[in-house]
């Protein structure tokens, strides 16, 4: 279990100080896919990258299994919106690069890296170069590169957020096929609600300025899901009950009012 | 395919540029406006008679050892010292005024003071060539160092990496294209250096051929050594870029590569 006690993140500006993020709680279960949705500067990337140990929070704690977390950890890998490749390694090095960098040669990682690049369908590009790739495929060398290191938790961050919308589309069907063999716990980072409610257990909204906890909703829909769900009235209400939430903040004078 | 088409074509009209100025300095030297213009048929016929002499093969050699000894170790503490540079602020701010310094400097103007402190032999020759090569590599590779994406850092940060791998696994690769512009064209400044050095003290390797050449007015002869030293600089930088497109695979890549695959 994830657990997140108290967090607040202050950033001292030219006009003083500037309270990013302020009494984020939550927990999340264990081989549970929890999304966090919000708009634009919330705090939910930095949120992210505070248990992924790459940033520090200024107040409160984060413990992973009752363990804080103080750094990056072997127990957990992270996905970039960007992508992230190493542009001047081919694609099977990028895949072990995780690997590597926790103490396997080259060799070895390379050779550990080709089922997890099998596993996202790409092994007929092992020698390619990052940028002779479209970003979906350059996306899925980052999932398996982030899979490979054999992670409970998986942090992805916007993942999907720099593809074109259709080929969103599929990646959020392989990652859900993946999540239902695998079985990892996922944090998972997103603008889209469509996109949290498709994927999630339960989807946290965040307010802004300062970003804290909005509230907490469940997705009560069966798994395993396909595209047929995006249909079904429970997903459509849970997505114009993100919309409502979600608009409040954006301070669209024409918006209605949140509560 | 068009990649090669297109670059036999710049090759094709780098070499009519060259047979342009050939022709022009023909031209001017057949009219005998100077001594100092020998027609370039001339020198040509004077090439094969001076490259093959023992005078300049010996002045070949000793200009080569000297290179040979200071070029490497120059490169490699260069390179070590730009990484530094580049990748610690506190390195950056103590020492990148004197690089910034060393590289405005006119450097022809320390040559004196260098002979003052090595003496007239290779010590000073050897001096010399590192004064105009290290500092090059060094900001060179230091600006290589600043193009690291932070994005890698962070990424290879959050599986785990040291700081030691993160140097050779993210930096030093990032810092490579800049780094070996700054090789390149240290190599070209050492064959610049090592003449100039061996100018001064007269006696020794091709800068001292030169010089003796020039002193006796043998100018056809000059001008085969000049264009000998030309070639060889050419032929040096040349040999750096084809250790870059080796060592550096992805970026001829990245320059052939039509747009992306299509489709997820």
């Amino acid at each position: 279990m994830i657990e997140i006690q108290n967090i607040g993140r202050q950033f001292n500006t030219r006009d003083g100080t500037f309270e990013a993020l302020k009494d984020v709680n939550f927990a999340v279960e264990d081989k549970e896919f929890f999304s966090i949705i919000g708009p634009s500067g919330c705090g939910k990337t930095t949120l992210l990258k505070m248990v992924a140990g790459l940033i520090k929070p200024s107040s409160g704690s984060i413990t992973v299994d009752g363990q804080p977390v103080v750094g990056p950890g072997n127990d957990r890998a992270m996905v970039f919106q960007h992508f992230v490749l190493l542009p001047w390694a081919d694609v099977l090095t990028n895949v072990g690069f995780g690997l590597e960098m926790r103490g396997l040669s080259r060799k070895e990682s390379r050779e550990a890296a080709k089922p997890f690049l099998d596993r996202v369908g790409l092994t007929r590009f092992s020698e390619h170069y990052p940028h002779e790739l479209s970003g979906g495929m350059q996306q899925r060398v980052g999932l398996a590169r982030a899979l490979a290191v054999g992670p409970d938790i998986l942090l992805m961050d916007e993942p999907f957020g720099a593809l074109d919308a259709q080929t969103r589309q599929l990646m959020q069907e392989d990652l859900m096929r993946l999540w239902d063999g695998e079985q990892k716990t996922v944090i998972f980072v997103t603008h889209s609600m469509d996109e949290a409610a498709y994927l999630s257990d339960r989807v946290l909204v965040m307010d802004t300025h300062p970003g804290t906890v909005r509230e907490i909703l469940d997705v009560p829909l069966p798994r395993p899901r396909d595209e047929s769900v995006r249909r079904t009235p429970v997903f459509n209400e849970l997505t114009a009950h993100m919309w409502h939430e979600l608009r409040g903040m954006m301070g669209d004078p024409t918006a209605a009012a949140p509560e | 395919m068009r990649a090669l088409k297109k670059q036999n074509k710049n090759r094709l009209l780098s070499l009519a540029g060259l047979l342009a100025g050939l022709v022009i300095w023909e031209i001017i030297g057949r009219l005998e406006l100077s001594p100092a213009f020998p027609p370039v048929t001339a020198v040509l016929g004077a090439v094969f008679e001076v490259w093959s002499s023992p005078r300049f093969l010996d002045a070949l050699k000793e200009s080569l050892i000297s290179i040979a000894i200071a070029l490497p170790p120059s490169i490699l503490f260069g390179v070590a010292f730009g990484l530094l540079i580049g990748r610690y602020k506190p390195v950056e701010w103590a020492f990148d005024p004197l690089v910034n310094t060393f590289l405005s400097l006119p450097l022809v103007a320390l040559i004196p003071v260098l002979f003052l402190i090595f003496g007239l032999g290779r010590g000073s020759i050897l001096a010399t060539i590192i004064i105009y090569t290290f500092f090059i590599v060094v900001v060179n590779t230091a600006a290589g160092v600043r193009t690291t994406d932070h994005q890698i850092v962070e990424m290879a940060t959050s599986f785990g990496a040291s700081e030691r791998q993160i140097l050779s696994r993210v930096v030093l690769p990032s810092a490579l294209p800049l780094m070996f512009a700054g090789i390149r064209i240290s190599t070209g400044r050492a064959i610049r250096a090592v003449i100039i050095a061996e100018q001064v003290i007269g006696l020794i390797g091709l800068g001292g051929l030169v010089q003796r050449l020039g002193g006796a007015f043998a100018v056809e002869q000059l001008y085969a050594v000049i264009l000998f030293v030309g070639l060889f600089g050419l032929l040096s930088m040349e040999a750096v870029s084809f250790v870059e497109r080796r060592a550096l695979p992805w970026i001829l890549a990245q320059e052939e590569t039509e747009p992306a695959l299509q489709g997820a």
